[in-house]
């Protein structure tokens, strides 16, 4: 047996667990979930089909687990599980899957499939079994602290840059600070404008907060690759950063799987709760206006719509917050059909957009999204994901669609009342 | 001698495999070893359990459209075999002499034919889609097609012996049933009852983060 | 006259009249009447003229011995049995015939590997439902009409008559289902089965079964149509003296039964006959046909052979797919096998 078999199956063993024997021993086969699938219905490519793509775990449960496979293993019937089983699924899990968890939603006998999916990705992922562009990004993650190897040096730059731009100072490393701001790589190489609003909201609303020099970072390529340990190991940066810093809450920033990784998954990550609140920025933003700290002024009169990340929104549960943000700065606010947790994904989420590979699969994936902005007629789509906005802004532009993607956080900072001085 | 055994021994022996393989199968799933998830839960996760258990019934209205056949031949065959099972006035008698003690009102008989008419199609257009579209197609595997096969065959030999008139056919019918049992626990079969905690734990995972699943 | 009072002057009349006939010689020459006679004509209603009347109120409760009963009996028993058989056994002769001369029908050119859709899903489940209902209820149907010559001298009456009761059971209870199915193939497929300019054409070349060269043909050629509409009106009045014969608690006397039931068997007969030759056509008979109903697509050379009128539209829409965007579509991986058949056939 090859190593990577061996080290691919242990984990698999490891992660058969009653919810995965309960899931397994419930499913009929219907297909009902290769429905849900962006991927399937774009492609329609049976090999799509979620619960397909849960295989190397399914079948492992079969041979090792199941009455039928023991007896025909007993009997020499059987074949044990080979590398390919593991292998011919990994352009399925890192290309044909963005996590987006649509298909957990579907199944009638309430398969948390997409949960299922992560198991399969971190079996690959520990056996090396990985697209090289996630690989790549992981270890800058873990050698230089960024996926895009940015250093404290550049957001030192951009730091700079934003307080010539807002006049505001950007507090870093305050220690007992209210919160703790993170930014995901491409808010930094990007979207510069996410830390300019974030000053100016914060300033407006009286808010105590910091950046940290040690954990600014929130993107996890160990969650995307399915890296378990490695996920853990970046997760417990920001939770040293911000017991350094002796922090009451942590933002987690505009990025769908930095939230889940942060948030849900983090402590178990690390296996230990964390002391210090993780808190998404658009919780906050809500927390803030319902207070009535945050006060805006004027409408967007552009036909708007929303793109709900799907790991914020179906996977996150931050479903009323971003319509009770965009409710007071829009006149023209329309719902994409499916909005809420059943819309679409991107086709750039859990890891995909970081694949070079999967360049292709994702522009046609974006044919989905493409049809869904298209039925609404508006002219710009709001977002508070800077993956789902990067992705959407690729697709939009290959497809020439002139449509203008829009952070959420943004779009309230440019409609902050002028504060009484 | 056929007789004897059908009614007697295979009929108890059929009857515990059934019985203490489903017990085993479901305590392996409760009593599996769950790691404790750490993160602070948004909302509650027993409530949330309890309520997909249910909700799932009913598909979401964005996806409906896309499933009609599935869900509506797969609602005609699961209720038509639960009323034929438990309503059908010989399964009723069968039931109160050899098992429980205790009857019910069983339906009339028009009810019954109907019951299984629709039992009868929702599982042949289940099958037929299986073996037609694409996605079932892959993902099938032989134990699909034993379960449904075995239940088809166990349904038809009911409706051979509608007429109650035959030792034969009662018997072949019955044989068939205990062939069912037998099968049923080490089988896709067993979605039955695992629908349930499978439901439930999604339905707690979601309940946690505050999801309306 | 009225069979009651036919009864009283029967008890009155026969005893004496036997008593009458022991004591004394018959006087020769004078013609005495045969009550009895008469009132049996009566019973039996060969004239059919005499109603009785009955205390049981109900449909027929009038008739004793219904005398239409016996033609029909014996219709059934020897012509509707010997002359169904044999024309069972006379389309699978044929068929096989048919296979021995003709052979497999090729698809003019080969199979090119490029495949266009036909059928959806939906339609591939109605069709394959209403066959397997179809299917049974023409096996089991058969057990009923031919049982007693041919499988009661093979199994014997312990097991024919399990045979016979479970048929009749399976027969009734599956019967409404071929009028659902049918309604269904009814709604998904008539459209396309209208006939139109053409088709006529189709059926003077013979189908393209006889003689050489295709005959032109839409998305169903004239066979297939007339096929459809068979089934369809055929099928209705099947499921219609099936209904009839199945719920004989409506008020249909005999006569509508034993009428329903001939209606009924020879129907079913003339639709499993010609199925017979559906079904060769579909799979073995015909090169490429079997894949339509099996995965959706067929190979755009038989439906240029086929359905060329169909074909054209499919060439012109841009609706043909290549070999491995096909084998991707049923979740082959590309590459594996599917693409040799490709190569090999041009």
């Amino acid at each position: 047996m090859s190593e990577k078999l061996e080290k691919g199956l242990e984990v698999l063993r490891a992660e058969m667990d009653g919810k995965a024997k309960a899931f397994f021993s419930s499913c009929v086969n219907c297909g009902i979930c290769a429905e849900s699938c962006l991927f399937y219905t774009e492609t329609r490519d049976p090999r799509y089909t979620p619960i397909y793509k849960t295989e190397p775990l399914r079948k492992l449960w079969r041979k090792e687990y199941s009455f039928w496979g023991k007896i025909s293993s007993a009997l020499g019937f059987s074949r044990p599980m080979a590398e390919s089983d593991l292998t011919d699924w990994e352009e399925l899990v890192y290309d044909g899957c963005s996590m987006c968890g649509r298909c957990s939603m579907v199944c009638p006998v309430g398969v948390d499939i997409s949960g299922m999916i992560f198991k399969v990705k971190h079996a690959l992922a520990k056996a090396g079994i990985s697209p090289e562009g996630l690989v790549g990004a992981t270890q800058r993650a873990v050698d230089i602290g960024s996926p895009m190897g940015i250093t404290l040096t550049t957001v030192h730059a951009m730091i700079k840059h934003v307080e010539e731009d807002t006049g505001l100072k950007i507090p870093m490393d305050v220690e007992g600070a209210d919160y703790m701001a993170l930014l995901s790589s491409n808010e930094i190489a990007l979207y510069p404008e996410y830390l300019e609003s974030l000053a100016k909201i914060f300033d407006h609303a009286g808010v105590s907060w910091t950046l940290s020099s040690d954990a600014f970072e929130a993107t996890n390529s160990g969650l995307q690759i399915g890296n378990k340990a490695i996920a853990g190991q970046l997760v417990q940066r920001v939770v040293d950063g911000a017991e350094k810093l002796k922090v009451k809450n942590v933002i987690s920033p505009e990025c769908g799987h930095a939230y889940t990784a942060l948030r849900w998954e983090g402590p178990n990550f690390i296996g230990k709760a964390y002391p210090f609140r993780v808190v998404h920025i658009l919780e906050l933003l809500d927390e803030l206006q319902a207070a009535g700290k945050l006060k805006t002024t004027g409408k967007e009169s552009e036909r708007l719509t929303f793109h709900d990340p799907c790991s914020i929104v179906r996977r996150g549960g931050i479903n009323a917050q971003p319509r009770n943000l965009l409710g007071p700065i829009t006149e023209n606010f329309v719902e994409m059909a499916d909005h809420g947790n059943m819309n679409w994904c991107c086709g750039g989420g859990g890891g995909v957009s970081s694949n070079e590979r999967a360049e292709e699969l994702k522009l046609t994936a974006f044919n989905r999204k493409k049809s869904q902005i298209e039925a609404t007629g508006a002219t710009g789509v709001v977002t508070a994901c800077s993956n789902c906005r990067m992705v959407m802004e690729e697709g939009v532009e290959t497809n020439e669609m002139g449509v203008e993607l829009l952070g959420l956080t943004e779009m309230i900072a440019a409609h902050l009342e002028d504060r009484p001085n | 001698m056929i007789e004897n055994l059908i009614d007697g021994p295979l009929w108890y022996f059929s009857l515990a495999v059934f019985v203490i393989g489903v017990v085993w199968r479901l305590g392996s799933i409760i009593f599996a070893s769950r790691k404790q998830d750490l993160s602070v839960a948004r909302g509650a996760a027993g409530p949330a359990a309890v309520k997909t258990v249910f909700s799932r019934f009913v598909p979401h209205k964005e996806i409906a459209s896309q499933i009609t056949l599935p869900i509506v031949a797969g609602y005609m065959f699961h209720l038509g075999l639960f009323a034929l099972l438990f309503f059908a006035a010989p399964h009723v008698v069968f039931l109160e002499e050899n098992l429980l003690g205790f009857g019910w009102t069983p339906m009339p008989h028009w009810a019954f034919i109907v019951a299984a008419q629709l039992s009868f199609l929702g599982l042949i257009m289940l099958y037929m889609r299986r073996m037609v579209n694409p996605v079932s197609r892959l993902i099938s595997t032989w134990d699909d097609h034993v379960a449904a096969i075995l239940t088809f065959v166990v349904m038809l030999t009911g409706c051979f012996a509608l007429l109650e008139g035959s030792t034969g056919l009662r018997l072949l019918h019955r044989f068939t049933v205990e062939l069912w049992l037998i099968y049923f626990p080490f089988s896709a079969l067993m979605h039955t009852f695992t629908f349930v905690p499978s439901r439930a734990f999604t339905g707690a995972w979601f309940g946690r983060r505050g999801i309306d699943a | 006259m009225k069979i009651r009072t036919l009864l009283i002057v029967m008890c009155l009349t026969l005893l004496p009249f036997q008593a009458f006939s022991q004591d004394k010689k018959p006087e020769p020459g004078v013609f005495m009447k045969d009550p009895g006679s008469e009132l049996w004509r009566q019973v039996r209603q060969r004239d059919m003229e005499g109603v009785g009347i009955s205390q049981v109120r109900g449909v027929d409760s009038g008739v004793l011995i219904n005398a239409r009963g016996d033609q029909w009996a014996r219709f059934r028993m020897t012509q509707l049995s010997t002359y169904g058989g044999m024309a069972i056994a006379g389309i699978f002769a044929i068929v096989i015939l048919f296979y021995v001369v003709r052979g497999r029908v090729p698809v003019e050119g080969g199979l090119s590997g490029h495949m266009v859709k036909r059928f959806t899903d939906y339609e591939r489940v109605v069709h394959w439902t209403l066959a397997i209902v179809f299917l049974f209820l023409a096996i089991t149907g058969l057990i009923l009409l031919l049982g007693r010559p041919v499988l009661l001298p093979l199994f014997g009456k312990e097991v024919f008559s399990l045979m016979a009761s479970a048929s009749k059971e399976g027969h009734n209870l599956f019967g409404p289902l071929f009028l659902v199915s049918l309604i269904m193939m009814l709604i998904s497929f008539a459209r396309r089965n209208i006939y139109e300019k053409g088709d006529m054409t189709w059926l003077l070349k013979g189908g393209g079964l006889i003689g050489e060269g295709h005959a032109s043909g839409g998305f169903f050629n004239m066979g297939e149509k007339t096929w459809y509409w068979m089934v369809i009106l055929v099928g209705l009045v099947i499921a219609v003296s099936g209904l009839i014969l199945v719920s004989p608690t409506f008020g249909q006397g005999r006569v509508i039964m034993e009428l329903s039931h001939i209606v009924h068997t020879i129907g079913a007969l003339v639709l499993m006959t010609v199925s017979v030759g559906h079904m060769y056509l579909g799979s073995i008979g015909s090169e490429g046909a079997l894949e339509g109903m099996k995965t959706g697509y067929v190979d755009i050379n038989w439906a240029d052979a086929h359905h060329d009128r169909w074909g054209k539209v499919c060439h012109e829409q841009d609706l043909i797919i290549s070999a491995e965007e096909y084998a991707r579509l049923q979740g082959q991986k590309p590459g594996a096998g599917e693409m040799e058949t490709a190569e090999q056939s041009k």
